[in-house]
């Protein structure tokens, strides 16, 4: 226990040196302040941003975009994963199509969102569902595909129904794939809400740093950015949590010590 | 139907169905913002066959190209220093996950506070972003590192720079590569997004300028090719990696 | 066989999921008090001043209007807006709303926007360049990088109009895309050659130094009807009343913020980031009750010209 105090006292230490070099840097005007206003600075503004309610509205803003496009992404992907999986000789006919449009940026996609719901929450949507999609679909599939064969056809030879075999030999294969795919497109989920945001002025965090750059107000700006950063490690650490809690039997977490 | 025509059959049935749906779709219900795939196929011709090849294609995949050499190197140089050393490690790794939480458009604003609005910017804010999943991996790759494999470098006095050569890097490549994968994605989306804000050219610009003369087909030529170029470098990426395990495969069982 | 099918169908099904949705119909439903309830896409610019005050001063409301101003970073976003069912109506630059309405964008004009004073020097319009620029006139814009709210809208049309007149070759200048209260910022930091800014931002650039080279709106037209507010086609044909209520209240919105200047400038506080002070300074844009034809006309020939549109649109179904 000694020893995860020492490492925990060396992660403060780590995030004390930021500090110090942040407040250090602009105050020995080594960089300008109008690019970097030292460190109190920023934390007083947050602190103020954290006692406020615009912050807060903004943040839930975000974070309604960010659950609503990673339930729909994850259900569907769910569903046609499984989908796939039921239809013999379905991997191999859909394996180009899937390699053919993962690939694509959903930020490509900006301009066609712009014009479809303008600055709604469809925008987001619409880039936050076709990003995380993908992490989810491909693990799924990933999934499926581990299950033993032979224990298949055992199943299937002892005629135990499909849905059966989906539910007791399927799903418990699968479940660890799936979860990753989650913790994968919860991050992306929450990057893309935050970039729709950004570039197409929905509202949300995004948009108010879009407003503080706008408005010259530099701290701000710095403030709102570290929101962002805190709020992924809080999205990150919450799938984790998640993760074990569903998956305490499985020896892939029995096996881990922190990951 | 075996072999060869059955794999093509198994290829190319769901997108030509695809495509056909689509066409289907757009001549059934004729939407402004669906323009059927022949007037998507012209469109693509006559915008891309042309000088924005030159003028708009190339500087995308330039900066795209020079943003992501640096976050590999800068990754994997940081990388290997923070996972060789525990205290090192143990002292970076709650700002690590910080900074790795961040989502990466969100710095675009802040770089174009701090570099103007050049193309330094753009190769920055590839680089803000795609180096964190090289910089992750890469320390977990060097953490990883085979004690019976240490020792015996040891033994043979393996120190350095071949050391880092011969051992870390062959050891390790697996991951970094993965991370590589990764950083690759994310350099695309960044590439879009800073051509988005404030820009004279590339992919993203020319989007949104089609976007903004509300020229629908063009715009979803522009789609397309961001499409392509992802999946290219996808498929480009997969031979590199071939090629470099190889070299690990050989390294480690040399 | 019946397997490729479900397959096919399922992915297709997903796909249109993806892809469609669309905009839904607006909920222009009745209030509680007898008013419809409106939504209206606006940049905020001193040009919109009329429609904040035709909210402030009761106008909506004594039309049984009950109008919710929304605002947008230009005339692509505001039309996107209305097409898409997010606006009722919307108000957006000549440029935008021709280029629309060529590509076939089912749009309808309900009435002027706003109009340049036509006066050089005195509009509310201007390209400005930082103090030490070397550029003179139009013609030295030249190979520069000039920020525009939004491409393809009447700010490139227009400063290519003044650059032709001026003898120079409107294809060598560079617009980049950048929302109007970021510019002032960038000009003084250099990152841009020139700004193409509207009121309060003229003010604020002049105070912060930057000088005023090119008057476009002023030496591309004279009398040029610069925006318009418009209406899907849709709306316009089911609803003719609801179109008929909110032209007569802009109509008079626009004779009472030319009647009371200092309302319009006081009402600026309310939906921009702008101090008193630079209120009072601001040239003010002209609203007249009717769209300049001519000026239209000549706007659509010089977007012809520079490429930005590819065919000319069809004035009498968009114009009221």
């Amino acid at each position: 226990m000694t020893g995860r105090l020492r490492d925990i006292a060396y992660g403060i230490l780590g995030l004390g040196i930021l500090f110090a070099v942040a407040e250090a840097v602009p105050r020995l005007g080594l960089i300008s302040r109008d690019f970097l206003p030292p460190a109190d600075e920023i934390l007083h503004t947050l602190l103020r941003d954290l006692a406020g309610r615009e912050l807060w509205t903004a943040l839930g803003e975000t974070m309604r975009a960010w659950a609503i496009g990673l339930a729909i992404a994850f259900v569907l992907a769910l569903a046609l994963g499984v989908l796939i999986d039921a239809i013999p000789g379905a991997r191999a006919a859909t394996t180009s199509t899937v390699e053919f449009l993962r690939p694509i940026p959903s930020v490509a996609l900006i301009p066609l969102a712009t014009l479809l719901y303008g600055a709604d929450l469809g925008s987001s949507l619409l880039l936050i569902v076709y990003a995380s999609f993908w992490q989810v679909l491909i693990q799924v599939l990933y999934g499926v595909a581990d299950v033993d064969p032979v224990a298949r056809e055992t199943a299937r030879s002892y005629r135990l129904g499909r849905w059966t075999i989906l539910r007791r030999l399927v799903w418990p294969t699968a479940l660890p794939y799936v979860m990753t795919g989650l913790r994968l497109a919860a991050a992306v989920a929450f990057i893309l809400a935050v970039t729709a945001e950004l570039v197409i002025g929905s509202p949300g965090l995004g948009l108010q740093i879009q407003l503080a750059q706008s408005g010259g107000a530099v701290a701000e700006v710095y403030a709102l950015i570290a929101v962002a950063g805190l709020t992924g490690v809080a999205v990150n650490l919450a799938v984790r949590q998640l993760e074990r809690r569903l998956l305490a039997w499985h020896p892939s977490v029995r096996g881990e010590t922190t990951r | 139907m075996t072999g060869l025509p059955l794999r093509l059959v198994r290829l190319l049935a769901l997108p030509v169905a695809l495509v056909l749906g689509w066409w289907g779709y757009s001549v059934l219900s004729p939407s402004f913002y669906v323009p059927s795939p022949t007037r998507i196929a012209t469109a693509f011709a006559d915008v891309w066959f042309t000088r924005r090849i030159l003028d708009d294609v190339l500087p995308s995949l330039g900066r795209l190209l020079a943003g992501y050499a640096l976050a590999a190197l800068l990754g994997i140089a940081l990388g290997v220093a923070i996972g060789s050393y525990r205290r090192l490690r143990l002292t970076a790794e709650p700002v690590l996950e910080f900074f790795r939480a961040v989502p990466p458009p969100v710095l675009v604003p802040l770089i174009m506070l701090v570099a103007g609005l050049n193309d330094t910017m753009k190769v920055l804010v590839i680089v803000s972003g795609a180096i964190w999943p090289v910089l992750l991996n890469t320390v977990e790759g060097v953490r990883a590192l085979d004690e019976v494999l240490a020792d015996t470098a040891r033994a043979y006095g393996l120190r350095g720079p071949s050391r880092l050569w011969h051992l870390v890097l062959p050891a390790a490549s697996p991951q970094i590569m993965a991370g590589l994968r990764q950083a690759l994605s994310i350099g695309i989306i960044l590439m879009v997004i800073g051509e988005m804000f404030a820009s004279t050219s590339g992919l993203g610009y020319t989007v949104v300028l089609f976007q903004r003369g509300f020229q629908i087909p063009e715009m979803w030529s522009g789609i397309v090719l961001l499409g392509l170029l992802g999946f290219l470098l996808s498929l480009a990426f997969r031979a590199v990696e071939r090629r470099v395990l190889y070299w690990h495969q050989r390294e480690t069982h040399a | 066989m019946r397997r490729t099918l479900c397959t096919f169908l399922a992915a297709t099904a997903l796909f249109a999921a993806a892809a469609c949705g669309g905009g839904s119909g607006s909920p222009s439903g009745k209030g509680s008090d007898g008013t419809k309830t409106i939504k209206i896409g606006a940049i905020a610019i001193a040009d919109t001043a009329p429609v904040y005050l035709a909210v402030s001063k009761g106008i909506f409301k004594k039309h049984g209007l009950n109008a919710k101003i929304t605002a947008v970073t230009g005339g692509a976003t505001s039309i996107s807006g209305v097409v898409g069912g997010q606006f009722d109506f919307a108000f957006a630059n000549t440029t935008s709303v021709l280029t629309a309405a060529a590509q076939g964008l089912p749009i309808k004009v309900v009435s002027n926007g706003a109009s340049s004073t036509g006066v050089v020097g005195k509009d509310f319009c201007a390209v400005l360049v930082k103090k030490d620029s070397a550029v003179k006139s139009a013609k030295d814009l030249e190979g520069k990088t000039i920020a525009v709210n939004q491409l393809k809208n009447i700010g490139d049309t227009t400063i290519r109009a003044s650059v032709r007149k001026d003898g120079g070759d409107p294809s060598k200048l560079k617009f980049v895309e950048m929302p109007f209260p970021d510019m002032p910022a960038a000009l003084s930091k250099g990152s841009v050659d020139a700004i193409w800014v509207p009121e309060p931002f003229v003010t604020i650039a002049m105070a912060s130094g930057a000088r005023p080279v090119v008057w476009p709106f002023a030496e591309a037209a004279s009398d040029l009807t610069v925006a318009m507010y418009f209406t899907g086609t849709k709306l316009a044909q089911q609803d003719p009343e609801l179109v008929k209520s909110f032209t007569a209240a802009i109509k008079e919105a626009f004779a009472y913020a030319e009647a009371h200047p200092d309302e319009a400038r006081k009402e600026l506080l309310s939906y921009t980031k702008i101090d008193a002070k630079t209120a009072d300074k601001i040239i003010l844009t002209k609203w007249p009750q009717d769209i300049n034809r001519a000026s239209v006309e000549t706007i659509s020939e010089d977007a012809l010209n520079d490429g930005v549109l590819t065919k000319k649109p069809d004035l009498d179904a968009l114009l009221p």
